[in-house]
């Protein structure tokens, strides 16, 4: 309701008023029950799936889908965490260098938001357009075949606009004052950015990460047509590497289209999803408490504590 | 708050335009992956005109056949038409929205008004979690529980109750002789995975909004001896208006979008659905289904009908984020709270 407006109400019998009042109450209640039992179903699913089949040679094995025992998921689980950190290396610097222009108080207004929209804009590129910019460009445009390169840019594409928007958003909320005094005092963008900015949102600036972080663990389709898929071995460079690097979301999309051809491809593709989402659950809870983390970890280093 | 130091101050100077440059750094990737994408669509845009998205069928033309025509390769024989495509990304995404939007709204309407404070927070975190699971895996839960329920519970019920109503009921075949009908994975499977995956997003952005409500007013009401469900009604729902349709955009961008969940749940066919159960597909899951084969076509011409498909998918996804983001302001990401 804006300032100003009117809004006639009719108080219609109190009976029927509070009957409405318990009707939405209850309706309310139901969708929340089925929504969370939708949840639960899905987390019942792939941890009973997964907790009957796991040990810690299958995590530790490599060759998926192959050799008569199926393999194991190791190449894939490494292979996400070196997709990741490619990925961290081509949007960390971006990321965090680009929000410490758009709040820097001198940098042009104009072009400050036209940054917001561009990395807005970059959150809702569909990721197959991404993966098939990423397949027609860098893996056979510039040659560099299914590889950790190829597959990281891609992750760093989606991952650039996260960590720049926390980021931001946590420099933002410094105090004004602070920085401004900083100014006054003669020290000049470097050293604002170094022993204010930085410091100050360190904690927003690495949640921003972790949270960057767990939806990249959980992409599949940028890395299809670019990280390839190679269960055979760890990639030795960042090009060309041979069929390409392993992840875990392909186990999970392909687990059940290996039919039974290969033994034990659903209990593969069950242990990758559990994996995954213990994963991403831990990134994400990290990512939340990021600035309790920051804070004992700096009085524990002052010795303050 | 100018620079007091009378001397150029180098180390600040480069600084300042590595920062700079670094601002750029989306902008440029925007501008790369559109020009790219236009560059290498071109001869598809050329050739197939705009019959490229009023045509019903895909042909690559005959293998190895290629003919040459004003510069442009391509097979003989080849037609490239994504209709049955836009027209199954459009209904699979509405859907899942018609689905999503009352779902999110009685959910952050029943948080708001009637949960404790205490759980509010809890509640709203654990909603949160659907947005932290990977799309993959809710196209693996959808393919090892949703179909097998819609296939051996959901469709055999309608189809001895409610064979004759168009749009839900009907034959359960395949619309195209000789072709097998794939049983529980079409519109509604995919509608229902994609609900799923944009609650979050819609709730994220109405409980932010909801949150702003002003407080005097909703005291006001309660002070009248208004209900709470008065309150969300009179004050919560008018406040949050906008919000509540730049939500439902993001949420329908989002689902515009999306590839794993529904490549996995829906089988690749270019099929014009003509029920709620007819096997469909979207641009995004063919995309990532039939790009591999594409690279058999020697000419070409294949790859650049799905890198123009792509660019159309993209063109309409940030058109509709662009506005929803505008509409619902910036405090939301995926389905996280931000502040």
């Amino acid at each position: 309701m804006t300032e100003g407006e009117t809004v006639t109400v009719k108080w219609r019998k109190a009976s029927i008023r509070s009957a409405k009042d318990t009707a939405v109450r209850i309706v309310g209640y139901i969708i929340l029950f089925i929504l969370f039992a939708v949840l639960a179903a899905i987390f019942y699913e792939i941890a009973d799936g997964a907790l009957s089949n796991i040990t810690w040679q299958i995590l530790t094995t490599s060759n998926t889908f192959e050799g008569t025992t199926g393999g194991g998921i190791y190449e894939a689980i490494a292979g996400t965490w070196m997709l990741v950190g490619t990925g961290l290396l081509f949007s960390v610097p971006p990321g965090i260098l680009g929000s410490l222009y758009v709040v820097r108080a001198k940098s042009s207004k104009t072009l400050s938001s036209l940054v917001r929209l561009f990395t807005d804009i970059l959150t809702s590129v569909p990721s197959i357009v991404i993966g098939l910019f990423g397949y027609l460009f860098m893996v056979y445009y510039l040659g560099w075949g299914f590889s950790l390169i190829a597959g990281g840019i891609a992750l760093a594409i989606m991952m650039l606009p996260y960590i720049f928007r926390v980021a931001e958003l946590s420099m933002k909320a410094i105090p004004v004052e602070q920085i401004h005094n900083a100014y006054a005092l003669g020290a000049d963008d470097f050293q604002v950015a170094t022993r204010i900015y930085i410091p100050q949102a360190l904690s927003g600036v690495l949640s921003g990460i972790m949270l960057a972080i767990s939806i990249a663990a959980g992409e599949t389709a940028q890395l299809l047509y670019t990280a390839g898929w190679n269960a055979g071995g760890l990639p030795s460079g960042f090009t060309n590497n041979n069929l390409g690097v392993g992840y875990l979301t392909y186990i999970v999309y392909n687990g059940l289209l290996q039919g039974s051809a290969i033994p034990n491809a659903t209990n593969l593709a069950y242990i990758a999803a559990f994996v995954l989402i213990v994963t991403i659950l831990v990134l994400v809870l990290l990512s939340k408490s990021m600035n309790r983390i920051v804070k004992k970890l700096s009085q524990i280093m002052r010795g303050t504590r | 708050m100018e620079q007091l130091n009378p001397f150029f101050n180098l180390k600040n100077f480069s600084f300042k335009a590595l920062i700079l440059i670094m601002a750029l750094v989306p902008a440029f990737i925007i501008a790369s992956v559109v020009t790219f994408l236009l560059y290498y669509s071109f001869p598809s845009i050329i050739y197939n005109g705009l019959n490229f998205f009023t045509s019903k069928i895909w042909n690559d033309g005959s293998s190895g056949v290629i003919l040459h025509n004003n510069g442009i390769s391509y097979q003989s024989g080849a037609v490239y038409g994504i209709y049955p495509l836009v027209l199954g990304t459009v209904l699979i995404s509405l859907i899942a929205l018609l689905i999503a939007f009352p779902v999110s709204f009685f959910v952050t309407l029943n948080v708001e008004l009637y949960m404790p404070k205490k759980i509010r927070g809890t509640l709203i975190s654990f909603i949160e979690l659907f947005a932290g699971i990977p799309s993959v895996v809710y196209g693996f839960w959808g393919l090892l529980v949703l179909i097998p329920w819609l296939q051996n519970t959901v469709e055999p019920w309608i189809g001895t109750h409610f064979s004759g109503i168009p749009l839900i009921g009907g034959v359960f075949t395949s619309e195209i002789s000789g072709r097998a009908y794939y049983p529980g994975q079409g519109l509604l499977a995919g509608a229902l995975i994609l609900s799923i995956m944009i609650i979050p997003i819609i709730t994220a952005v109405m409980t932010n909004s909801f949150e702003t409500a002003p407080k005097e007013i909703k005291d006001g009401i309660y002070s009248l001896g208004g209900t709470r469900w008065e309150m969300g009604k009179y004050l919560l729902v008018h406040h949050s208006k906008a919000a509540t349709y730049g939500g439902a955009l993001l949420g329908l961008g989002r689902a515009l979008g999306e590839t794993m969940a529904v490549l996995m749940v829906t089988s690749a066919l270019l099929l014009v659905p003509s029920n709620l159960f007819s096997n469909v597909s979207t641009v995004a899951a063919y995309i990532a289904a039939q790009l591999d084969s594409a690279f058999f076509d020697q000419s070409g011409m294949t790859t650049a009908a799905f890198a123009e498909a792509a660019l159309a998918l993209m063109g309409v996804s940030l058109l509709v984020n662009v506005i929803g983001r505008k509409i619902a302001g910036r405090g939301v990401l995926r389905g996280y709270q931000n502040d």
